[in-house]
């Protein structure tokens, strides 16, 4: 038992980690990742509603009517956003002007509701939070990555949270000119397109 | 009337939903890989946003404003959007089946497509009055068409090229989206 | 039958839930939100015009109203005087910008701007908010004459490579000027309970 739910949790890191091998849930991922804190932080909010949907659907997958399941699954995980909505709000602020539409957005991600319908439903309460912190955490170090590498080559810096810069190449190195593209909507695509390919090269050796 | 003009340029072109807000990603690159299926998905994205654009509207303005419940908007939408493509689903099947017959296989696909719950965000953040929701909605839906069906096209065509190895099917498709995108960056400042 | 009785009963109870958790919650934040808004939206800006006022000018505030918009005005006292400070927008590259003007009522000409919200290229026009000597060149300027920058005939430096960011926050200054006449016999009113 201990075995199968260490491995729900590493599959989320690797073998199926979102977005990379499962293509889902690209929105945010090419939206938000023009800088790495934004990366962490809609990944955080990701993964708080994928454990707390996955907790709330695997308790009640017993109650909840067949029929009506996807119905139900829509409006616990509504719920759990507008509540990352409200608290982001309160206690986030300046993230959440920076995240805007996305973070209503998680609500049509399909990797919440994916995870909701192909594991919660039909797992108990332990695997699915394994599973929901497992890809939740893969899926927030895979937005990480992205906004860390086009921060850094799009902008010079590397910031870790809020006002925490760890790297800044433009002090380092005088003269240093970004390449602006890659924090450009078209970059995100490039870039996210080049990971994939290395992705594949360390995947196939 | 030049207002409405600058919005629909502004909607289709320079803030693109595919590729510029990057909404509905998970359908631009599920099904480009055939002409057939860009065109299928483009047609049902066009009618389904354009009502849900018009309910969401009405909804959060005269129900939602007026009870002072405008932080429920999330749940609202999306179950006007679920419950709507469960209508228009039954409702095609039943009046007109040769629509449906092309569209059929698309609209569940259409719940958690974000560019449809996405735009009725948009619409209700910018507070645009009802006929500027109506255009800028059909405006997101023939913005997505376009870069889906041309996308569709390049991904014809990147079939019969030799792609290096790990380079091949998503990662290739996802460099030319940004080939795509950085064309449609070239409207950037028209409005 | 008892299925549909079940569907419909445990969709209800769900939503009801719903609707009950976030109604709590947002009643216990809402404070917080409106709080977080005004300091960290236009605070920053406010307080970096009067770095140095005696007061904390993100406190001390009244809203008038201008048209149907409903307008919060700002006070600061620095050296006695009094000045106040109130956002406008322009049309930027890539949306609204929102710019707090700030005044010195006295002599009636523009204390200092900074620039609140924006959605311009980053690098490019995004320097209306980060490069503090573009702000600086509106200090001093006369309220009610319209800013313009140098192209335009004006005395303001576009910022290389972003002109209709330039222009856009030279209008929104230029907005606020015509705000300022309208509502300054109100404005002088209000202020006379900050002595």
């Amino acid at each position: 038992m201990a075995k199968s739910i260490t491995h729900e949790f590493v599959k989320g890191l690797w073998e199926e980690v979102p977005p990379f091998r499962l293509v889902l849930g690209l929105c945010p991922v090419l939206g938000v990742t023009t800088k790495m804190q934004f990366g962490i932080g809609m990944g955080l909010a990701t993964t708080f509603v994928l454990v707390c949907a996955n907790i709330l659907v695997s308790v009640l997958r017993k109650v909840i009517p067949a029929k009506v399941r996807i119905a139900c699954f829509i409006v616990i995980i509504a719920t759990f956003v507008t509540l990352v909505e409200l608290l982001m709000q309160a206690f986030a602020y300046p993230l959440f002007l920076q995240l805007g539409i996305f973070i209503p957005l998680i609500v049509v991600n399909c990797v919440v509701l994916g995870r909701a319908e192909a594991f919660a439903s039909k797992n108990g309460l332990l695997p699915s939070i394994a599973d929901g912190l497992g890809i939740g955490i893969g899926f927030t170090i895979s937005l990480a990555a992205l906004g860390a590498l086009r921060e850094i080559l799009g902008a010079g810096t590397l910031t870790l949270w809020e006002g925490i810069e760890l790297v800044n190449l433009v002090n380092i190195f005088p003269g240093f000119q970004p390449f602006q593209f890659m924090i450009q909507a078209p970059g995100a695509f490039v870039c996210l397109g080049l990971m994939l390919c290395f992705m594949n090269l360390a995947g196939s050796k | 009337m030049d207002e409405y003009i600058v919005l629909i340029v502004s909607c289709i072109f320079v803030n693109n939903i595919l590729l510029a807000q990057f909404l509905g990603n998970c359908p631009f690159f599920g099904t480009s890989k055939k002409m057939e299926t860009a065109v299928g998905m483009s047609m049902a994205v066009i009618f389904v946003l354009v009502l849900a654009g018009v309910i969401t509207w009405v909804v959060y303005n005269f129900m939602l404003v007026p009870l002072n419940l405008t932080y429920l908007r999330t749940i609202a939408f999306i179950l006007v959007i679920a419950s709507l493509v469960q209508f228009v689903e039954m409702f095609l099947k039943k009046s007109i089946p040769a629509l449906y017959a092309g569209l059929g296989i698309f609209l569940p696909l259409i719940t958690t497509n974000c560019a449809v719950f996405g735009a009725c965000v948009i619409n209700i953040d910018k507070e645009y009055s009802f006929m500027k929701a109506l255009v800028a909605s059909f405006s997101f839906a023939v913005g997505f068409g376009l870069a889906l069906i041309l996308f569709a096209g390049l991904r014809e065509r990147i079939l019969l090229a030799r792609v290096p190895g790990p380079l091949q099917d998503t990662s290739i498709a996802l460099v030319a989206a940004g080939i795509i995108s950085l064309t449609f960056f070239a409207f950037r400042g028209m409005v | 039958m008892g299925e549909m009785i079940k569907m419909f009963v445990v969709l209800t109870i769900l939503s009801s839930l719903s609707g009950g958790v976030l109604a709590y919650v947002k009643e216990n934040t809402q404070g917080r939100i409106e709080d977080a808004v005004l300091q960290l939206v236009k605070g920053p800006a406010i307080k970096a015009i009067f770095q140095d006022a005696a007061n904390d000018p993100v406190a001390d505030r009244f809203n008038l109203e201008d048209g149907d918009r409903k307008l919060d005005i700002f006070v600061a006292k620095i050296d006695g005087k009094q000045m106040i400070a109130f956002e406008t927008f322009g049309k930027g590259y890539g949306g609204d910008i929102g710019l707090v003007v700030g005044v010195n009522v006295a002599e009636d000409n523009i204390f200092g701007v900074g620039v609140t919200t924006h959605s311009e290229t980053a690098g490019l026009g995004s320097k209306a908010k980060d490069d503090p000597s573009f702000a600086a060149q509106f200090a001093g300027a006369d309220i009610k004459a319209p800013v313009k920058v140098t192209a335009d005939g004006g005395s303001i430096n576009a910022l290389s490579g972003a002109t209709i960011t330039s222009r856009a926050v030279t209008s929104a200054a230029t907005e606020a000027g015509e705000v300022y006449e309208r509502l300054r016999p109100q404005i002088i009113e209000e202020l006379k309970s900050f002595n």
